[in-house]
């Protein structure tokens, strides 16, 4: 009984990628992500070498900077010392707990303020004014709340990671397609299943570059709250050793630190692209 | 009382300027198992009347009944395709297929074989693994009608499901519905503004007028039940296409009016 108008089985426009698509796009991704990732190995290469130059010259020296092939000797020394790994240790514990606890919050307080507007409207003005205020200046009154330890850092790191992630979320929930709430509607979803089903994959994109900015946040945080007061961490080490002129051990732990970031940023660009699978 | 009675119903909008009435006092019936269109310019309340039978909006009076049951909020059972692209982008066509049987609670096993018979009707197979972002419109719409057809539903409302989309486009999934409403026999209400479009889908038509919205012609479409596009060269199909013409022809006219002495 078919109509007959064309063929039920339309042939694909040529123009369009193969079946299997959205695999094929990954494939193509990842050598774009080595791609980058080698130019930056080159590019820190370089620098590597030009530094290396600069200091065995003399031309440095008015900086101070160790020669970098001194920095990787005593930075490989330091893995064989218990003290490094304890302030290695308390920092990721820091950093960790702030990720967590701070994406924690700032998803919860982003979905209640998309949930509830009204509340929404009235701390919006107070958290973009709070974003832009230097939170480690609460960390001497967190210190006398809490004392000197870890949880004053992580508190104060949750909420500096919990403000951006807040305002992108609310942000992502507010951009969502009426017609995905629509959908949501004629399917009968409950309460959970629009939030889980619908909303969050939705504002996805918005959430991802709130991670990014909470997961900044809390390194940022952390380092710094030890660099000002604390009895242990990467942070904390690097000011004693400024403070006892220990140069090359002092840009070993400053090493330690770039390297963490940086992993922390390949970790979030992985996660973004499994996050964000298919889009775009 | 099967298939779909709509029993006086009106919808107005209060908004600071005054109130628009949206729909008028619309009494109609779809018979079960039938392919109704209605045609209507823009503006004329067509989606607010499917809103209404979808459940999503309420009528400010009168009732609408689908097979014996009063509507008072969305059900399952009541599938509708809307006019923008419905698909996820989080989800390749599989998955978003699945979408809405997901919802449902249905097995994953039944889920994954209902998926896959829903792709293969829509003419989708080999794509399962695509992203909606790599999918041309037309594509997308098959996905949506897949995704509200898996599930099987009593009812399916379509919204102007393929306005967007290029003319030829539109030709071969106007085709597309009407060879899977002749597998599936399920009630079928479908909105346009293309009056061709609504002759070669449908066995009835509505006309709604310009404003305030109710229905002034309903015509029955007495072709034969295998039509393909040739029967547009028809002159029964010449006479149906100038009645639907002349109904809303008088009606935009007297919109135009409307508009001018306001
Ligand atoms: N939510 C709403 N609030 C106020 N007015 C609305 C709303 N929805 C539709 N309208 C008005 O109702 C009338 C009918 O709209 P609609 O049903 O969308 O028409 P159609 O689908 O035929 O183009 C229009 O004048 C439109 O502006
Ligand atoms: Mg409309």
């Amino acid at each position: 009984m078919a109509v007959g108008i064309e063929p039920s089985q339309q042939a694909p426009p040529k123009r369009l990628p193969p079946p299997r698509g959205a695999r094929w796009r990954a494939a193509q991704r990842v050598p774009q992500g080595v791609r980058s990732a080698a130019a930056s190995a080159v590019l820190l290469a370089v620098l590597f070498v030009l530094v290396q130059i600069g200091v065995a010259s003399g031309a440095l020296r008015q900086t101070g900077l160790p020669l970098p092939t001194e920095v990787v000797g005593s930075t490989l020394g330091l893995l064989g010392t218990g003290g490094f790994w304890s302030d290695f240790g308390r920092t990721c514990l820091e950093i960790g707990a702030s990720i967590v606890a701070g994406c924690a919050l700032g998803l919860g307080a982003g979905i209640v303020f998309w949930k509830l507007p009204l509340l929404g409207r009235v701390f919006e003005p107070y958290l973009v004014s709070f974003y832009a205020v230097p939170l480690v200046l609460f960390y001497p009154m967190m210190i006398v709340l809490v004392g000197i330890n870890a949880g004053s850092i992580i508190i104060l790191s949750s909420i500096m990671a919990a403000i951006p992630l807040a305002l992108n979320t609310r942000t992502g929930l507010q951009g969502i397609r009426p017609v995905h709430l629509k959908l949501a509607r004629t399917l009968q979803c409950n309460a959970r299943q629009t939030l889980f089903g619908i909303a969050i994959p939705a504002a996805a994109p918005m959430i991802v570059a709130g991670l990014r900015l909470a997961v900044v946040y809390a390194l940022i945080g952390s380092i710094a709250m030890e660099f000002t007061t604390a009895q242990n961490g990467l942070g904390y080490r690097i000011r004693y050793l400024y403070e006892t002129f220990d140069n090359k051990t002092m840009f070993a732990y400053i090493f330690v630190v770039l390297i963490l970031s940086v992993l922390l940023t390949v970790l979030m660009a992985m996660a973004e692209r499994v996050l964000l699978r298919g889009r775009r | 009382m099967e298939g779909i009675h709509l029993n006086d119903v009106h919808v107005q909008f209060d908004h600071p300027s005054g109130i628009t009435i949206a729909v008028d006092g619309v009494t109609q019936q779809v018979p079960p198992r039938s392919f109704v269109s209605i045609v209507g310019p823009s503006g004329c309340g067509k989606s607010t009347l499917l809103a209404v039978i979808a459940g999503l909006q309420p009528a400010t009076s009168g009732s609408v009944d689908i097979n014996g049951r009063r509507v008072t909020g969305p059900d399952r059972d009541i599938g509708v395709v809307f006019q923008e692209d419905s698909t996820l982008p989080w989800r390749n066509v599989r998955e978003n297929v699945e979408f809405a049987m997901q919802m449902a609670g249905v097995s994953k096993g039944e889920r994954a074989a209902k998926a896959a018979a829903a792709i293969e009707l829509v003419g989708l197979k080999g794509f399962e693994n695509s992203y909606p972002a790599t999918l041309s419109g037309g594509m997308r719409q098959r996905v949506a009608l897949a995704r509200t057809l898996a599930l099987q539903p009593g009812v399916v409302l379509m919204d102007e499901p393929f306005a967007a989309l290029d003319q030829q486009t539109r030709i071969f999934l106007g085709a597309e519905v009407r060879r899977i409403w002749e597998q599936t026999h399920q009630t079928v209400l479908f909105v346009t503004h293309d009056i061709s479009e609504a002759i070669l889908l449908s066995q009835q038509i509505w006309v709604m007028s310009y404003r305030p919205g109710h229905v002034i012609d309903v015509i029955d479409i007495d072709l034969p039940d295998e039509r393909d596009a040739s029967i547009v060269s028809s002159p029964r199909f010449n006479e149906l296409h100038n009645r639907v013409w002349t109904s809303l022809q008088k009606e935009s006219m007297r919109g135009f009016q409307d508009v001018e002495t306001a």
